[in-house]
């Protein structure tokens, strides 16, 4: 079944002379229960193709269906409907409240949706549990470190049980022990079944999907199927040769 | 495998073969896993042929298992020259450099196809090796070498993404 | 000196950098220090002519009245006078001449008078001094000056006196008597509105106006029980109040005495007031502009912290720093203090015109040293204290910090953040973008409780005035209530230019929030619900206090009087200042909540 399914899907600025296409015609389909990763160098538009997939930005043209649905034409208050029950964001720069502890910042989009004061608390003592962070419930973030926050902020993404995922260079600002942490995050909830979108430019990340897509100059120019082995052994790899 | 490897690990003290075994097996984990089991023996042997290495005997039966490996004084000056020596692995980037000139030049192959070929090849291996990292232990010392496979890996994509670039560039200009 | 030099650049170029803050900084400040020089400079507006009329005509000391029982009884006996005049301290006295009340007709117009009968010579004590016309004659009633302006009358005119046809003789002019419309009444006679529960007596007079007849005239025309009205002089004038105190009955049928400064207090009534009404209201809106300027200040303060980093970085010790941020605040004050002296010496003549009944000029509106002084103190006031903890907080901050703009974290208030848990989206956002600038909510309940205090003062001063008699739009109890009103008009518009500075600078301080709120799914009418109602809270506990506060206020100010404004009136204004609140935060609001959240949220990466 397909979660995400985008058709043409452009994003420009500017017109006549100086129009830039940030996204070019582009057509993504992602599977239930799929990992895609979204690579290319800086400026290819793959962040800005993330925030219209989630509704964080309006698109120039193209469709895009979420879900069985289609959301491009959607008004600013479905959107944010959008983002509460089928999106979950996870940010390169974390974006968690300074002033809320990490419980807090887990149960925000929660009590947003409605939930009730006690659903949410127990909703995001769970998440909190799931990525490792129990005992930092109570922390702000400044204590927390860049892993320990990127964690919290996928705890935070995946609140309300949102279809999709979509995290945005999600260990762009973690060291190289941080990022193992996220990877491993990632990989659960994959094995879980969720479907998630990355945009990277780290070859690590994107080592862990099923399926990696090149981007460049706003258009897709690759698609690569990473299921399978590899052809030589680690020991080669380290140069351990006879 | 690296003589002086073998050597420095007698530095600390005489031991069996199978110790020095079990030694680098905890150092390189699941890498170690897939080693040849007589290797270090060979290597063993090569090394008291070179006189850095004698044996003794021990009184039990007289198995390669219980002989028990000592440094020569030549041994312990060749591992204290081999701890200070900064030579580095050599890398091996003309070989693939030039199958891509020599691919476009004969007309024989896309090199871009060649680069994404070898490219999907090494991100298998970077999932290998960083599932591989993933299961040790925070701090363990196998974890450690994993994670230099990784970032070796990671460079070598990077330079192959290059690659495809100057290669695009390349054909739309011809 | 270089240094100094230098601090006074950079808070010039600090100034000029943004001309439409320094202009709104320097209107808050102005608006009360103009307000205050007009309070200051205006004196002897009527306690000047008070005592030149004193002077020329005479005047007594002690003015005692002996008047019938309106519940029956004997008639008053003169006699009970002669004896106050035999009393120690009296060197001379005049009277005792009678008094009647009656109705006079001026064509269409009926008005109530008190006649005094005189003698034709000039006696000893109280010489009304003629001012038009001559004086009492058969036949002839000579009007009190502002009485006759007040109703029209001029010399010749026709009127009839309680049933009689007499001439208007002449218009004079008395210190014995408060002119009208506050006449010292010699006879029953009710000022202005009775109060409850208060029944006038019967055939009191209504506000009455002062006229003098003859004596055979005024027996003649009396229908009722007469009054008598001696006017006595002290050995020493400043012995008249304790004279009352030792001799004066409040009984009818005994003698009523009344000072000279009983007198001048009354005749001077409303000057003082005006007066206590512009320092009140020049305080007031001084109050108000500490809140405007510390909301100002502190919103800049925020956007400067890294050029104070920069400042840091390059040099300066955190001294310099904080006296470059307190020299702009300070620059602004003085012009202010400038505009507000000048502005207020120029207006002050309009409330100093001529007042009626009296003679002379009133005091000249003048400048004294310190008028001038209170005013720069003031304004100077006003800016060091809004400016002092912003520019403190702002050279304390380490360089670093200061540099990457992480100088002021928001606060947390954990027990509110709790208590926004269990309230909808728009509550909840609400209450925690209050609790991320606690001092800013002060502020803003500050500003809405000085504004309403303000306000309800007015209304109560205004319920008072009601009461009042207005024959003539053009006293000055009209007067006081146009400054009534020009006052709270800029109080409410300084409150307002402060609500919307303060959203603003809640909406730029909370950008990020913002957009992250609505990444995780708020939307855009969520948002901006949540950003009114973080102003209209604080409005409604600034309304309630404010309430009080200026009940309080009026109290403190005129605490003989204190009319309630009707109830109706105080419970529609609480709602109606968080509607309006709400009014006007909601355009800022609306265009905050409806920004793109990408490039809010990528702002964060830049």
């Amino acid at each position: 079944m397909s979660i995400l399914s985008t058709r043409g899907l452009t994003k420009s600025y500017g017109d006549g002379e100086s129009l830039v296409r940030a996204v070019d015609g582009v057509d993504l389909e992602v599977e239930s229960g799929e990992t895609v990763a979204i690579m290319g160098p800086s400026g290819c538009g793959k962040s800005t193709l993330l925030h219209l997939v989630g509704g964080l930005d309006r698109a120039s043209g193209g469709e895009i269906h979420l879900a069985g649905r289609r959301v491009d034409q959607l008004t600013e208050r479905a959107l944010a409907r959008l983002r509460r029950t089928d999106v979950g964001f996870v940010f390169q720069a974390f974006h968690l409240m300074d002033e809320l502890t990490a419980l807090e910042n887990v149960e925000l989009p929660a009590l947003l949706a409605g939930h009730s004061p006690r659903a949410a608390k127990a909703r995001a003592a769970e998440l909190l549990d799931r990525v490792g962070l129990t005992t930092k419930a109570g922390a702000l973030p400044t204590t927390l470190s860049g892993g320990q926050r990127q964690r919290v902020a996928v705890a935070r993404a995946l609140s309300n049980e949102p279809v999709l995922v979509l995290a945005d260079e999600p260990t762009g600002n973690l060291d190289s022990a941080a990022t193992l942490d996220v990877l491993r995050l990632f990989e659960d909830l994959h094995d879980a079944g969720q479907t998630l979108v990355i945009v990277t430019h780290d070859e690590r990340i994107a080592a862990t999907a099923d399926r990696l897509i090149t981007m460049r100059d706003g258009a897709f120019v690759d698609e690569t199927r990473l299921t399978g082995g590899s052809t030589g052994n680690l020991g080669a790899l380290a140069g351990l040769e006879g | 495998m690296q003589q002086e490897v073998v050597l420095a690990l007698l530095a600390k003290e005489p031991s069996h073969g199978y110790e020095i075994r079990a030694r680098l097996r905890s150092a390189l984990g699941p890498i170690g896993d897939a080693m040849n089991a007589g290797q270090v023996y060979v290597v063993l042997t090569r090394l008291e042929k070179a006189g850095l290495v004698t044996t003794e005997s021990t009184t039990t039966k007289d198995s390669s298992d219980r002989k028990t490996y000592v440094l020569t004084p030549k041994g312990q000056q060749r591992v204290a020259e081999w701890l200070t020596e900064v030579s580095w692995p050599r890398p091996d980037l003309a070989e693939f450099h030039l199958k891509l000139v020599a691919a476009a030049a004969a007309g024989l192959a896309d090199p871009l196809s060649i680069v994404d070929t070898q490219r999907r090849e090494l991100l298998r291996r970077l999932r290998d090796a960083q599932r591989a990292a993933m299961a040790e232990e925070d701090g363990a010392e196998a974890g450690l070498l994993l994670e230099g496979i990784v970032l070796r890996l990671q460079a070598d994509l990077r330079w192959l993404e290059a690659c495809a670039r100057s290669w695009t560039t390349r054909r739309s200009t011809t | 000196m270089g240094r100094l030099l230098l601090i006074v650049r950079l808070a010039a170029r600090d100034l000029l950098r943004r001309p439409a803050e320094a202009a709104l900084l320097l209107l808050a400040i102005a608006a009360a220090t103009t307000t205050l020089t007009v309070g200051l400079t205006i004196h002897g507006v009527a306690s000047d002519p008070y005592a030149n009329t004193r002077e020329v005509t005479a005047g007594p000391d002690v003015v005692a009245t002996i008047l019938p029982d309106p519940e029956g009884g004997a008639d008053p006996d003169p006699a009970a006078l002669e004896s106050i005049a035999a009393a120690d301290g009296v060197t001379d006295h005049s009277g005792p001449f009678p008094v009647a009340g009656a109705a006079l007709e001026l064509g269409e117009r009926t008005m109530d008078v008190q006649a005094i009968g005189r003698d034709a010579e000039p006696a000893d004590v109280d010489r009304p001094a003629v001012t038009d016309g001559d004086w009492v004659r058969d036949g002839g009633i000579v009007v009190e000056a502002a009485f006759a302006e007040a109703a029209g009358l001029h010399v010749g005119d026709p009127v009839t006196l309680a049933g009689r046809e007499f001439e208007v003789a002449g218009i004079a002019v008395t210190a014995a008597l408060v002119p009208y419309p506050w006449t010292s009444c010699l006879v029953h006679c009710m000022l202005g509105e009775a109060p409850e529960g208060m029944r006038p007596a019967d055939g009191a007079l209504h506000d009455p106006g002062t006229v003098w007849l003859t004596v055979a005239d005024v027996e003649e025309i009396a229908s009722a029980p007469l009054s008598y009205v001696m006017n006595l002089k002290l050995a020493d004038p400043d012995d008249a109040q304790a004279f009352v105190l030792a001799h004066g009955e409040e009984r009818p049928g005994l003698p009523n005495l009344l000072s000279w400064n009983h007198t001048l207090e009354q005749v001077t009534h409303l000057e003082r007031n005006t007066q206590r009404l512009l320092t009140t209201g020049g305080t007031l809106l001084g109050i108000l502009a500490v809140a405007s300027v510390a909301v100002l200040v502190g919103g800049r303060m925020a956007d400067q912290t890294q050029r104070v980093g920069l400042l840091k970085a390059a040099g300066a010790t955190p001294g310099l720093v904080a006296a470059v941020l307190l020299a702009a605040s300070v620059t602004v004050a003085l012009l202010a203090s400038a505009v507000g002296l000048v502005a207020g010496r120029l207006t002050a003549p309009l409330f100093t015109e001529r007042a009626p009944g009296l003679l002379g000029a009133a005091g000249e509106p003048a400048l004294t040293a310190s008028a001038v002084a209170i005013v720069t103190a003031v304004a100077l006031g006003v800016a060091v204290v809004a400016t002092l903890v912003p520019a403190v907080r702002a050279a304390r901050t380490s360089t670093v910090a200061a540099l990457n703009d992480a100088a002021r974290p928001p606060r947390r208030i954990g027990w509110l953040i709790a208590l926004s848990t269990r309230l909808p989206p728009a509550l909840l956002i609400a209450l925690r973008l209050a609790g991320r600038r606690p001092r800013r909510v002060v502020l803003s309940v500050a500003s809405v409780t000085v504004t309403v205090s303000g306000v309800v003062a007015a209304m109560a001063a205004n319920a008072q005035l009601a009461g009042q008699p207005l024959v003539d739009a053009d006293t000055e109890t009209q007067r006081l209530s146009d400054v009534l009103l020009v006052i709270t008009v800029m109080l409410i518009a300084l409150a307002a230019v402060n609500a919307v500075v303060v959203t603003w600078a809640t909406v730029l301080d909370a950008r990020h929030a913002s957009a992250v709120t609505r990444a995780l799914g708020a939307t855009p009418a969520q948002l901006s619900a949540g950003l009114s109602l973080a102003q209209m809270l604080p409005a409604f506990a600034g309304a309630l206090l404010g309430v009080g506060g200026g009940l309080a206020l009026y109290t403190a100010i005129d605490p003989d009087e204190v009319p309630m404004p009707s109830t109706w009136s105080l419970v529609v204004l609480v709602p109606g200042v968080v509607i309006a609140v709400a009014a006007l935060t909601a355009i800022p609001a609306l265009l905050a909540a409806r920004r793109p959240v990408a490039p809010s949220l990528q702002a964060e990466l830049a």
